[in-house]
């Protein structure tokens, strides 16, 4: 099983990002790459460095061929929208503004430039006679080759904002311990079928979360492709791995979570867990 | 590692085993041949594959139905019992299809579970009155999980294949299976079962499964997490 999380995390003021992927055992199994994508980056911009981070998941599905190039598209058209809005997004905004920005602006800008990422690349690399051939089968436009899903954070001081589609979760650590799952639920992910950034409602798939700091001082949030929440023996897993977060930062350290994540990674995309592609980002408030 | 550890996702495999009058004497015998015969089968199934827990449960139903194996057991742990069928009992699905529902409804599954497998085998047509038929599968369909379920029916004996069984399947283009005779029922079920388990776990499609049924496919482990979009 191969981790890619040889690159080794910048430490960016106030949070520290950890990042580690495995490719699950069933891909591995059927020879196929590992479908998750990350990625993150610290923005420079007129006010205090913000952090922004993203996973995506490639759907594993036959139909969705160029899965693992969708969701590397997708975490880094995401990065580099939250870049190119940075100095929009947080200036003098409150909670519900930040929501409206993200929902009418962020969100909108993210499906474009993914949905231009995925022509540019389609046109640069057509679809070989046997990807064609599975595309004409089910009659699909391109873009559904390309299928992912996203979970997008920007972590400033005093604001998170979380954007997801699809499957994957998010759990926001705080530091009195208690953990929370701040993304709403979307009924419509049974395990099986999932929304996705190659829909054409994908805008309106999304969904959103604002957390405010300065009310709910958050520890630590965790993105994580499904594969790490369909491996937890916990049901419901938040409330037990977060606590256990918590407490292993403030008695291990961060450098010993940065050690184990991949290890806890690994055993997740394994046969003694969901055997599916596992990607976690855990961002770390320096609090 | 944070949290309980790691497990395999649970594949919760329900059989509703029809257990009116009518299936006194060999067809209950072979029945229960057929069901002991499946479990190893379907163990070995299980450590093929690289994804889920398969746990096992079973309803028996009659003019009224009764949990025979009520909590989800592991497969490789079941120990089979032997079934037995109601002297006078009528077939009566409504009311079983509502018990799988209420089993599997909103909260009752770990929200990491598979698609719950659900596996159908009467002998007779349903004798439900009215509109219990209907309300029965109403309401396995009215919730998330019951709606994803994957649903096959084994049919033993050619008159037990009813429209109402296509209609619990779901999937115009997954068959009801027959098996002609009571020697047919243990190749029929084990068949049925892993193809089931197969599609819950996600790695074949419905024409696959209809290609295995037919006797032109194979039975394997599964390759690949099949994610797809709504």
């Amino acid at each position: 099983m191969r981790t890619s999380s040889d690159v080794p995390p910048i430490d960016a003021q106030p949070w520290t990002v950890l990042v580690a992927s495995a490719r699950g055992a069933a891909h591995g199994a059927a020879g196929l790459p590992n479908q998750d994508a990350s990625a993150w980056r610290v923005l420079e911009t007129l006010g205090p460095p913000l952090v922004v981070a993203a996973v995506a998941d490639g759907h594993g599905h036959p139909r969705h061929f160029r899965a693992e190039r969708g969701a590397h598209l997708a975490v880094e058209q995401a990065c580099a929208c939250v870049e190119r809005l940075a100095d929009q997004l947080l200036v003098g905004r409150s909670g519900g503004e930040l929501e409206a920005f993200a929902r009418e602006t962020l969100v909108p800008s993210v499906v474009q430039a993914w949905r231009r990422a995925v022509a540019a690349d389609h046109a640069a690399s057509a679809f070989t006679p046997d990807e064609e051939a599975i595309r004409a089968q089910v009659a699909d436009e391109p873009v559904i080759a390309y299928g992912a899903t996203l979970l997008l954070a920007l972590l400033s001081e005093r604001w998170l904002l979380v954007a997801q589609i699809g499957d994957g979760d998010v759990a926001a650590l705080f530091a009195d311990g208690r953990v929370e799952t701040p993304v709403p639920v979307d009924p419509t992910l049974d395990g099986h079928y999932t929304t996705s950034l190659c829909q054409a409602a994908a805008v309106d798939s999304f969904r959103i979360a604002v957390i405010d700091r300065a009310a709910s001082p958050v520890l630590a949030l965790l993105l994580a492709t499904d594969g790490f929440g369909n491996a937890q023996a916990s049901d419901p897993w938040p409330p037990a791995v977060g606590a256990d977060l918590i407490s292993m930062l403030g008695t291990r350290g961060m450098e010993w979570v940065r050690g184990q994540l991949p290890i806890w990674t690994e055993r997740c995309a394994s046969t003694e867990g969901s055997g599916d592609d596992t990607t976690v980002i855990l961002a770390v408030h320096a609090s | 590692m944070p949290g309980g550890g790691v497990a395999r996702r649970p594949l919760h495999f329900i059989i509703m085993a029809d257990c009116s009058g009518s299936m006194t004497g060999e067809r209950m015998q072979a029945l229960n041949y057929a069901i002991a015969d499946m479990l190893p089968q379907l163990a070995e199934w299980e450590r093929d594959q690289l994804v889920a827990q398969v746990l096992v449960r079973v309803l028996s139903f009659a003019t009224t139905p009764t949990w025979h194996v009520r909590e989800p057991v592991p497969v490789g742990e079941l120990r089979w019992k032997p079934l037995q069928a109601v002297e006078g009992g009528y077939t009566n699905m409504g009311p079983a299809l509502r018990e799988v529902a209420a089993a599997i409804g909103p909260a009752k599954l770990e929200n990491r579970a598979l698609r719950p497998a659900i596996l159908l085998v009467t002998d007779g047509r349903p004798t439900d009155l009215g509109n219990e038929l209907a309300a029965g599968l109403g309401a396995l369909t009215s919730f998330p999980a019951g709606r994803a379920s994957l649903r096959l029916a084994i049919a033993i004996g050619h008159d037990a294949k009813s429209e109402f069984l296509d209609q619990f399947i779901g999937d115009p283009s997954v068959p009801v299976i027959v098996a002609g005779n009571t020697e047919e029922i243990a190749e029929r079920l084990v068949a049925a079962s892993i193809a089931v388990s197969r599609l819950s776990e996600g790695g074949a499609d419905h024409g696959a499964l209809v290609n295995q049924l037919l006797g032109t496919g194979s039975v394997g482990p599964k390759e690949s997490e099949d994610h797809t979009i709504v």
